[in-house]
Formats: C-alpha cells, structure tokens, sequence
C-alpha cells in the first residue's frame, strides 16, 4: 500500500510502517502529506496493534516544501483548507486507538516535528536534530506545532523555540520533555521496533485498543465522564472469556 | 477484618491486615468504603497513613476472585471510594513497603503522598492478564508520569523498583525500608492541619526533606 511514491506503508507483523519517502530529507509536498480518507483505508485493520512513522533514509523529515505548497496555493487551492486538511491528517493519526512512535533520524524539523508531536511516543536518534525553523522565513508553525508543543513543554519553552527558530539537539529535547528516548546514532526505528514489540506482541488487539481509549478518556473527558467510561471498559475486557488468561497451576492470581 | 484502623494523637492509620501479601480481597472493598463513610465525619483526624500488615503494601485485587464476581455497581463504588481519600481535605499518605501491585498501587495513587522503602516493587501488570487497571491507575499514572510513560508501563504490564518509580515521578521518596512507616509518621506529624491543594511540592520540600530523605 503506497500513496505514490511519496508515502510507503506497509503491515509487519501486526504493526503498521509509514515511511515518509522523499529522501534525502523527505520534505512534504503537502501538509496533508497522504489523503486521511487513503489513510483511514490503511489502518481500518482488525488486526493492527501499532503504527510507526518514519524517514526513508537518514533522515525523518525537514518539514514541508514551502515553495510547492506556496504555489499549490496560488493555483487556486485554498492554503487555508490545505492547512486544514494537514491539520485534519494529524488529529487523525494522535486519535488512533494504538500507539504511534515516530523514530526519528538526524533532521526532524517543522512540519516533520509536527508529525512526530501529533504520535504518542517520540524516540530520537542521538544525532537528531529538532526545530521549528518557520519563524526564519517570518512564518509560524501550522499544522498543530503551536498548541502540540505547549500541551508537550509547557507555554515558556514553547515560545523560546517557536520564536527562536533554533535547532536543538535530541539530548536537549529529552530534558525538556520533547522526546521520549534517545537512541545510538541512526538507530531510532530498530528501538521504535523493540518498544513497539514490548508493547503489544502478547496482547489481544481488543486490551490494547481499550488501554488507549481509556487513556485518551482521561484528556478528552471530564475525571467523573473518565472514571465511569474506565469502569465500562475494565468489565467488557473482564467479562471476555476468550481472551482470559490464568496462572497454569490455579493459585489465585492478584493484582 | 481487612483492615485495622487506629487513631493515634490525631494521626489516622488504615493498615491492611490480611499478611503475608495483604490481598485487596472483596471485603477488604467492603470494609473500605464502610471505613471512608465512616472517616468523613470524623473530627480531630490530622493525616491519614495507609499500609500493609507486615513486610508488604499489598499485592492487589484478588483477580479470580474479583472475575467470579464481577459486578460494574460495585467495581463504581470502590472507584469512588478511592477518589473519595481526595475529599477528605487532610493529607493521606501511602507507606509502601514490598509489593505494591495492579489496584494496590492505584490506590496509593489516590493518597497526596508516597513514601516507598527501597525494598519495594511497584507497577501495573494488568495487561499480562490481558486485564486494564480499572480503578484510576490509567489518569494517575499519566498525570504523574506523563501520557507516553503511562502507556508504555499500562501496555507492557511492568513491575518497577522504587528508585524507578521516584524518577518518573510516582513516589516522592525513597527510604531504607525500615523507616518507611516512621518516616510517613513524622512527615504526617509535621504536616499542618489543613491540607491546602495544589502546595504537594511545597509541602514536600518543607516537610518531609527536613527529615533526611533523600528525594
């Protein structure tokens, strides 16, 4: 499954693989860089536990094509529904109801790094690079960079970087709360890969999806909404005899 | 009876008494919402010190148990009972010490304050049951630890050291595991009357530093 030769996808073992292919820096030539409708088709899957996005190559991505997007603009498409549609991609993507790493590689910038903020883990490559450089071209960030970072770092470091336009390096990034893991030099989809497996090869694709709605519940709805959807959840899961596991020897299990 | 309860010089201590593992067994549920019913009119109460009987916190829920029986009204009202510590307007401390697993955890996830012996192992092995934590350990743990770390450990099931668990931020401190309980008592002692929210790290630096744990 590819969206021409700009984005590859493929299933591995239960776990989706985007990989952005525009190399070597894979630029986006839009910010809706693959339709969500062509999108929604690849992950409405039964049985995919997880999904992670990735640069071909050395790099993750240096951000969109400004001049193609520009004149994309002034071919008559509206830059603001362009914008809207990108931004619409990346709800889509942090919506989903199964983890989503980014494995970054070397350069991560704009709308590369909006990308990687809409995933739910980021692990960084000790060679990576971060930025929103936009500010440089007197631009801003504009597919979720300006609310994604502060939700991420907080209002102050935000602005330093947003307004700064400065790149960072992954180890500052993890200091400040930006990346999750930082890896050896180019190895952030093999670790991607191992966290992915850690996390969902011995489980039921149903425990996963119910661990993420709930979790999500708990940003999305109020604690006594939360609290009672969470509840809901336990049970169904409880109640699912096919996917019950019991300590061989019959002792009674805890937790 | 799951659970001791003893009032002394103002300082509240809910232990959980069925030892070695101090499993949260159905009655202990049933004593525990009785207790916070109970608890909430209380007068002259300062703190309030949850712990386990013996070298351990408690190992959880007893599952088999808590499937055989499985009843969503019941699994709402211990939910609530647990959400009802933070009501009570006076600081509740966790004393942990040995295991400190699945609802157990959670439910030291509810007190203002974790103190945890260097001996113990915390965490949320649901999902190796193919299991969620049902009773909060999803929001606390991401509100504490962060959403990809919260998923991370809820996912994979993980146990954790205590170490770990102070620098993800889920206990506050870590003390040699005799002086768990004593330490919760004098940091319970020193604490003011009234538990303001929103002060936990003021409370932390002022109060509970000064006894010599290292944070």
């Amino acid at each position: 499954m590819n969206y021409g030769d700009e984005v590859l996808f493929e299933i591995n073992d239960s776990i989706g693989i985007l990989t952005l292919n525009h190399p070597p820096e894979n630029y986006l030539a839009l910010p809706e860089f693959i339709p969500v409708t062509i999108f929604r088709e690849w992950t409405k899957n039964d049985t995919l536990k997880g999904l992670i996005i990735k640069g071909e190559g050395k790099s993750f991505c240096a951000g969109g094509n400004l001049e193609h997007i520009f004149s994309a603009g002034e071919k008559g498409l509206s830059l603001q529904s362009l914008m809207a549609d990108g931004l619409e991609l990346l709800r889509y993507i942090q919506s989903l109801e199964i983890p989503v790493i980014a494995a970054i590689n070397r350069v991560c910038f704009g709308g590369g790094l909006e990308i990687a903020l809409a995933c739910h883990f980021r692990v960084a490559s000790e060679n990576a690079l971060l930025a929103f450089p936009e500010v440089n071209r007197n631009l801003m960030p504009g597919m979720g960079g300006t609310f994604r970072l502060p939700a991420t770092i907080g209002l102050f470091e935000s602005a330093r970087m947003i307004l700064g336009g400065d790149m960072i390096n992954a180890v500052e990034a993890k200091e400040l709360g930006i990346l999750d893991y930082v890896v050896p030099k180019d190895k952030a989809f093999e670790f991607s890969w191992n966290l992915m497996q850690k996390m969902t090869h011995d489980r039921p694709v149903k425990v996963i999806r119910y661990i993420m709605k709930a979790l999500k519940n708990s940003i999305e709805l109020s604690p006594e909404e939360a609290m009672k959807e969470e509840t809901n959840l336990f049970c169904e899961l409880a109640r699912d005899e096919s996917i019950r596991r019991k300590k061989e020897d019959g002792h009674t299990v805890d937790y | 009876m799951a659970i001791r309860w003893t009032i002394e010089e103002g300082i509240g201590r809910l232990m959980m008494d069925q030892p070695p593992s101090n499993t949260m067994t159905m009655q202990f549920f049933n004593e525990f919402r009785h207790w916070i019913d109970i608890v909430l009119y209380e007068t002259g109460l300062k703190a309030i010190i949850i712990h386990g009987n013996g070298r351990h916190f408690s190992s959880g829920a007893d599952l088999n148990e808590l499937l055989f029986n499985l009843d969503r009204q019941i699994m709402v009202e211990n939910y609530r009972s647990f959400t009802m510590l933070e009501q009570l307007g006076i600081p509740v401390i966790s004393s942990i010490r040995g295991v400190c697993l699945g609802s157990a955890f959670e439910l030291a996830l509810f007190s203002n304050f974790r103190i945890c012996a260097d001996d113990a192992v915390l965490g949320l092995p649901e999902a190796t049951f193919n299991l969620m934590p049902g009773i909060g350990g999803i929001q606390r743990t991401a509100a504490l630890a962060g959403k990809s770390k919260a998923l991370e450990i809820i996912l994979r099931g993980l146990t954790f050291s205590a170490s770990d668990a102070l620098a993800m931020g889920l206990v506050d401190a870590v003390v040699p595991k005799r002086n768990a309980l004593p330490v919760a008592l004098n940091f319970a002692r020193a604490l003011p009357e009234k538990m303001m929210k929103g002060h936990r790290d003021i409370y932390l630096k002022k109060f509970l530093n000064p006894l010599n744990v290292s944070e």
